[in-house]
C-alpha cells in the first residue's frame, strides 16, 4: 500500500529513458508567442493575463526591484503551467520533485540576499535586528534573525513540495476509497462529491504559486527598498 | 519517498535550469505587447474646406452661421 501510494511521484521513465525532460519542457511550450497586434483568443487571454499579474507584482518595488521582472514573471508562468497540468489524471507534476524546487528556492533567495549585501549593505545587515529591542536580548535576537534568513529557502522549497504532494496524494487516496466503495452505493455520491470539491480547492494550487512568488518577492522587497 | 531518490536530481535539476531561465524568458520577451493605436483627432470645424455649399450645409450644419 505505501509503495502503490507514492509511485505517481517517481519520477517517469519511457523504455529507461527519463521522461522527465520533455516533461518539464512542455509546460513553456503552451506560453504563445505572435507577432501580429491583434491576436487569436487564446493568446490575447494570455497576453491580458500576463499584463496584468505583471502590472499587480511589480507595482510595489522601485526601479532596481523591477529589473526582476522578467524572471519573477517566468517564475510565476513556469509553476503555474506546471502545477495546474498536474491536476490532470495520470500526469507527472514536476514540482513535486524536492529537486527542482530547492533548485529553484535557493539561487533565487541567494540572489535577493546578494543584492541586499551588495548595495544596501547596512540596510540589510540591520534587518538582523528589529527596532525597539531590549539591550541584553541583541545577541540572542541576532542569532535567531539569521537563522529565520537562513531557513527562507528551505521554507520556499518544502513548501512547495509539501503541498502539491499532499493535494495529490489526497486526491489519489479518495479517489481510491470511492472506487472501492462503489459496490455500496448510497456513500459513493458523499465521497464523489468530496473529491470534486477538493479538486476544486486544489485549483488552489495556483494560490501556491503565488504564494511562491510572493515570499519570493517579500524577500526581494524588503532587501532592495527598506 | 521516492522524492529523496537522489539518482534523478540531476537529469531534473538540468532539465529545470533552461526551462526556467531560458525558454520560459525568451517566450515571454517574445510576446509583443501593442499600444491600441492612437485616435486621430478630426477636427470638424475647419473651414479650410471649400466645398458646393449645399455639401456644407448638409454636413457641418453649425460652421454655417450666416444661412442657418
Amino acid at each position: 500500500m505505501n509503495e502503490n501510494l507514492f509511485t505517481p511521484f517517481s519520477t517517469p521513465t519511457i523504455l529507461n529513458q527519463p521522461a522527465t525532460i520533455p516533461i518539464i519542457l512542455f509546460p513553456a511550450m503552451l506560453v504563445l508567442t505572435s507577432k501580429h497586434p491583434i491576436n487569436n483568443r487564446l493568446a490575447t487571454i494570455q497576453q491580458n493575463l500576463t499584463q496584468l499579474t505583471l502590472k499587480q507584482m511589480m507595482m510595489t518595488h522601485n526601479a532596481k526591484g523591477q529589473t526582476w521582472s522578467l524572471m519573477l514573471m517566468s517564475l510565476i508562468t513556469f509553476i503555474a503551467m506546471t502545477n495546474l497540468l498536474g491536476l490532470l489524471p495520470y500526469s507527472f507534476t514536476p514540482t513535486t520533485q524536492l529537486s527542482m524546487n530547492l533548485a529553484m528556492a535557493i539561487p533565487l533567495w541567494a540572489g535577493t540576499v546578494m543584492v541586499g549585501l551588495r548595495f544596501k549593505t547596512k540596510n540589510s545587515l540591520a534587518h538582523l535586528l528589529p527596532q525597539g529591542t531590549p539591550t541584553p536580548l541583541i545577541p540572542m535576537l541576532v542569532v535567531i534573525e539569521t537563522i529565520s534568513l537562513l531557513i527562507q529557502p528551505m521554507a520556499l522549497a518544502v513548501r512547495l513540495t509539501a503541498n502539491i504532494t499532499a493535494g495529490h496524494l489526497l486526491m489519489h487516496l479518495i479517489g481510491n476509497a470511492a472506487l472501492a466503495l462503489s459496490t455500496t452505493n448510497f456513500s459513493l455520491t458523499l465521497l464523489t462529491s468530496t473529491l470534486l470539491t477538493l479538486l476544486a480547492v486544489l485549483e488552489i494550487a495556483v494560490a501556491l504559486i503565488q504564494a511562491y512568488v510572493f515570499t519570493l518577492l517579500v524577500s526581494l522587497y524588503l532587501h532592495n527598498n527598506t | 519517498m521516492p522524492q529523496l531518490d537522489t539518482s534523478t536530481w540531476f537529469t531534473t535539476i538540468m532539465t529545470m535550469l533552461p526551462t526556467l531561465y531560458l525558454i520560459t524568458q525568451l517566450k515571454l520577451l517574445n510576446t509583443n505587447h501593442y499600444q491600441p493605436p492612437p485616435t486621430k483627432n478630426s477636427n470638424l470645424q475647419s473651414h479650410g474646406i471649400r466645398w458646393q455649399p449645399k455639401w456644407t450645409k448638409t454636413c457641418l450644419p453649425l460652421s454655417q452661421p450666416q444661412q442657418s
